[in-house]
């Protein structure tokens, strides 16, 4: 903090939907990066009469940092000689780094925008483990957002050789062990068994079912759904398995989608970008929404969760390890492709996107977010992403957050729009729902929070993070969450009267269940058979 | 074995883009006796790893403390600095010198310019790429493109390529089709099991025929495609096609056409089977570099901070600013040995602050020289193999100061 490691936040609106706190004017006490109950009178004062406070924003699923996102960042100078960062003006002489945005900024512009938005938090949603050192290298240089990683499985050879040979016991332990050694947060599945399928070179180069075989008769995606979702949920992961389901942005993929979810029925899980999983139509004959088939799901059943992944109109960077998916948006686009294939473990794809108002498609994608949100019940279970910069810039989240909580714009946006594909939208149905504040701040703080068990995130009670967030009440909300005030970060003011003052370095959040330990011996002998480096090398700890 | 001996295991070798981390270094008495594993290439690099590191003001051994503020005064006082990356530097040390390339409002560059054709190429077209494990689990068939790396990549393909066994190559070279594209003299390996001679002059035509092949959109049945022709339709018909070319500067110039052709041959093969180009890049944590520049400003090499932000200048290049007069002063970083002749050329002139292996012997006579040791050899960090893999350095030896150490050392002189 400035000067005192105490403040006291007067007199705003509090949302801190955590603790039933639904927009009461209430002071919030600040003593070192902790939020207290209580302070004496005569302590640092920030006067937030008129404005809205919030915890800070925690983004559940992002690309921000590593291999694929470096990959993708080295791809588009255009878009960085498009957007050039001077380094920001810091508080007290203090130093801060230039750099550039675009659809994917360099890490330290990323770190101080995120900040900017008021977001404080922000999960880096797939890391291969064999790059997991870059990612934590790029973290390292992104300041401010508290940041951790989910690593990519379901792909790898080592976990498809146990499911072969029925060691269901193993792989927990093996999972336990990649958390640790890659210093992850969660796991995370991109397309169970189809990235394995697409660097096989065989005729088959995806997965079109869950129940088609990888490999073998005994491995399918459903089989790595269940046994990785019943790992995570054994060893009480705080966030459950995060699942990119198979046939992403295929027509027809609802049924997939829904299959997914009941294979594992009964048992937490998180499902992503649910957007791109949530179309009716066939293959060769167009797409439709199947939003409300897959909502419906999502509300009657209270284990699962999930995170949008909003399609926004724009420029945008699709980048995902399920790399058949980018190759087949390569062959239909014609724009520039990067494809590399992770050794034993996984895949990467990128194609530079751009969401046009006018194209069907995309604007049936825009629709299909907008019905998932409008028609969620519980906003704790569906929370706002954009799949960033997939659907959109994260940048792009206060224009989200005006779509959802102002009914007239969003018909003013509806109209513009290529309605083609509509037929069955309930869009189209006048949905007449509007966001309120409370529940904004539960679908970008307080629910990704609880969703990934960070307890000490997404709420203003005693004990959390100094993380806040204070707006000005303007009524255009787009304007609103774009220019917050003032933002704490642990306790630092980051941003003052909305200029970025200070970038203390962010925290990394991970995980380290136990193991056994005799799952190494084994791992050692496949390192030893198959793999490029030793296993002594492998993951993201330090080497002594 | 003897008191004085001692074994460091799982050590990576810089001494080329294969970033070998199987090596067991074996000290006699504080000197590298033996490096296990390494080819010949990776044995000179670690050498015997002893170093009589010095610091040098103007020509006269000084002080740490008096280089580092003499060289804080003379970057300070430059107009238009440059801040030049040679190899053998850890990703920490190259994290530092793009920092203080920001503050400085440099021109920053590194050896990677030398290998722009490729990288421009994938900046245009994309990439269909795979890293090298991969190459090793999949490729059933290999082609290398008028390159042997038996010369600069020793172990490449006993490491990576063709010898060893994979997932879907159980009996290593004996699963696979060798075949090497003689390019004029850049010819490929002697060993592979079919050759296809193309003519220097022909080389752009031929990767456009075999293009065309691999979409099904034409067939010339002239003689000269013949053997290109036939080479598409082999690698069409492959399970998981390789192809293997070389990024790094040779006798001749890269062609920047040639470059984008290979990116967009191994792109369309994806349609009929699976194809991933394999660039070869040199040692010393070279795409590091890249990767570091790209995550930190956007850009992966030639990056110019005159204008307070990060700017892309890809084309005239650092070689070219030293030509045209424009740098008055220097940070050069990592072994002046990688330094290619030009640059150190239009160095010479120049006041320049050296930090890195040995600079104090750099043949552009640095006026501020501060010796370090060699990032993994006397310095830890991290390390990307050609293909991006990261990978730990482990320091056999300590002594000499790091680079790393040094360069923050200085950024704290320059207030960066």
């Amino acid at each position: 903090m400035s000067a005192a490691s105490r403040l006291r936040i007067s007199g705003g609106t509090v949302y801190d939907p955590a603790n039933g706190v639904d927009g009461e004017v209430r002071d919030v006490c600040i003593e070192g990066d902790r939020i207290v109950v209580e302070l004496p009178s005569n302590v640092p004062r920030l006067d937030a009469r008129g404005m809205i406070v919030m915890p800070g924003g925690v983004d559940i699923h992002a690309h921000i940092a590593g291999s694929s996102v470096n990959q993708g960042r080295r791809l588009l100078p255009e878009e960085h000689a498009a957007d050039p960062v001077p380094a920001p003006r810091l508080a007290d002489g203090a130093i801060a780094r230039s750099g550039t945005g675009g659809t994917i900024p360099s890490t330290f512009t990323t770190g101080y925008r995120y900040a900017g938005l008021g977001y404080t938090t922000a999960m880096e949603a797939a890391v291969a483990p064999l790059a997991a050192r870059h990612a934590h290298a790029e973290l390292d240089d992104t300041p401010i957002i508290d940041a951790g990683c989910f690593v990519l499985l379901g792909n790898d050879d080592y976990l498809l050789r146990q499911l072969v040979a029925g060691e269901l016991a193993r792989v927990r332990q093996y999972v336990a062990w990649l958390l640790g050694a890659t210093r992850a947060y969660a796991i995370k599945i991109v397309n169970p068994g189809g990235i394995a399928r697409w660097k096989s070179g065989g005729a088959e180069r995806n997965v079109g079912g869950i129940d088609d075989p990888v490999g073998s008769s005994s491995v399918t995606a459903r089989k790595i759904l269940e046994v990785l979702a019943g790992a995570a949920n054994t060893l009480e992961l705080p966030h459950p398995v995060h699942i990119h389901c198979n046939n992403l942005g295929q027509p027809g993929n609802v049924a997939t989608t829904l299959q997914s979810m009941q294979a594992l029925a009964g048992q937490r899980a998180h499902f992503t970008h649910l957007q791109f999983h949530s179309y009716g139509g066939e293959r060769g004959k167009g797409w439709k929404s199947a939003a409300r088939d897959v909502i419906e799901h999502v509300n009657a059943h209270p284990e699962i969760s999930a995170d949008v992944g909003q399609v926004m109109f724009g420029p945008a960077t699709t980048l995902t390890a399920d790399a058949p998916v980018e190759h087949l948006l390569y062959t239909s686009t014609g724009r520039k492709w990067v494809n590399v294939d992770s050794e034993l473990e996984t895949g990467c794809g990128i194609v530079p996107y751009a969401y046009r108002e006018q194209a069907a498609v995309a604007a049936l994608q825009w629709a299909v977010g907008l019905e998932l949100f409008l028609l969620a019940r519980d906003p704790w279970r569906v929370v706002l992403s954009t799949d960033h910069p997939n659907g959109g810039s994260f940048l792009s989240y206060p224009q989200l957050i005006r779509l959802l909580m102002d009914r007239t714009y969003r018909d003013e946006q509806l109209k513009r729009v290529n309605q083609k594909m509509f037929a069955g939208s309930a869009l189209l149905d006048g949905l007449a729902r509007e966001y309120t504040l409370s529940e904004i701040a539960i679908i970008t703080r307080a629910g990704p929070a609880r969703l990934l068990g960070l307890t000490t995130k997404g709420h203003l009670g005693a004990g959390a993070d100094a993380d806040v967030t204070i707006y000005a009440d303007h009524p255009d909300r787009a304007q609103m969450f774009a220019t917050p005030r003032h933002v704490i970060k642990g306790g630092t003011i980051v941003v003052e009267e909305g200029q970025l003052r200070r970038a203390p370095a962010g925290r990394r959040l991970a995980v380290r269940p136990e193991y056994d330990a005799a799952v190494t011996k084994d791992l050692k002998r496949f390192f030893q058979d198959y793999a490029c480096v030793s296993f002594e090398n492998y993951g993201a700890e330090p080497v002594s | 074995m003897s008191a004085a001996t001692r074994r460091v295991e799982h050590v990576t070798c810089l001494g080329c883009g294969c970033a070998c981390d199987d090596i067991t270094v074996v000290l006699q008495h504080d000197r590298i006796g033996e490096a296990r594993n390494a080819c010949a290439l990776g044995a000179a690099w670690f050498g015997d790893g002893t170093m009589t590191p010095d610091v040098r003001v103007h020509g006269r051994t000084a002080p740490l403390e008096q280089a580092l503020d003499e060289a804080a005064r003379l970057l300070r006082a430059a107009q238009r600095p440059l801040v030049y990356l040679a190899a053998d530097l850890s990703c920490e040390a190259q994290r530092e010198a793009v920092a203080l390339g920001d503050r400085l409002g440099a021109m920053l560059d590194s050896v990677s310019s030398g290998a722009a054709a490729g990288i421009l190429a994938a900046q245009r077209r994309g990439r269909a790429a795979a890293t090298l494990g991969e190459i090793r689990q999949r490729a059933d068939v290999i082609v290398f493109w008028g390159t042997d790396p038996a010369e600069r990549y020793p172990r490449f393909t006993s490491r990576y390529a063709v010898e060893p066994q994979g997932l879907q190559t159980p009996e290593g070279r004996r699963s696979r089709t060798v075949i090497a594209v003689d390019v004029g003299a850049r010819r490929g390996p002697g060993d592979a099991a079919a050759r296809v001679a193309v003519a220097p002059g022909d080389e752009m035509d031929a990767l456009g025929v075999m293009r065309a092949t691999v979409q099904g959109r034409v067939a010339t049945d002239h003689e000269r495609f013949r053997s290109a022709v036939e080479l598409a339709r082999r690698m069409s018909a492959g399970r998981y096609v390789a192809l293997v070319a070389d990024g790094e500067p040779g006798a001749a110039p890269a062609d920047p056409d040639v470059a984008e052709a290979l990116v967009t041959l191994a792109q369309a093969l994806n349609a009929p089977t699976r194809c991933a180009l394999v660039v070869l890049r040199g040692g010393g944590n070279r795409s590091g570099a890249d990767a570091v520049f790209t995550w930190q400003t956007g850009f992966p090499f030639a990056v110019d901070f005159a204008p307070g932000y990060p700017t892309y200048r890809p084309q005239p290049g650092a070689v070219a600013l030293l030509a045209a007069g424009e740098i008055d002063a220097a940070l050069v970083i990592g072994s002046p040995a990688s330094v290619p002749e030009p640059m150190a050329t239009g160095l010479a002139p120049l006041v320049t602050v050296a930090i890195g292996p040995r600079v104090s012997a750099a043949s552009f006579k640095p006026a501020v020289a501060l010796d370090t040791g060699i990032a993994g050899i006397h310095e830890g960090g991290t390390a990307f193999r050609m293909d991006d893999v990261p990978l730990p350095l482990r320091p056999v030896l300590t002594g000499p100061p790091t680079a790393a150490g040094a360069l923050r050392s200085l950024r704290e002189r320059l207030g960066a």
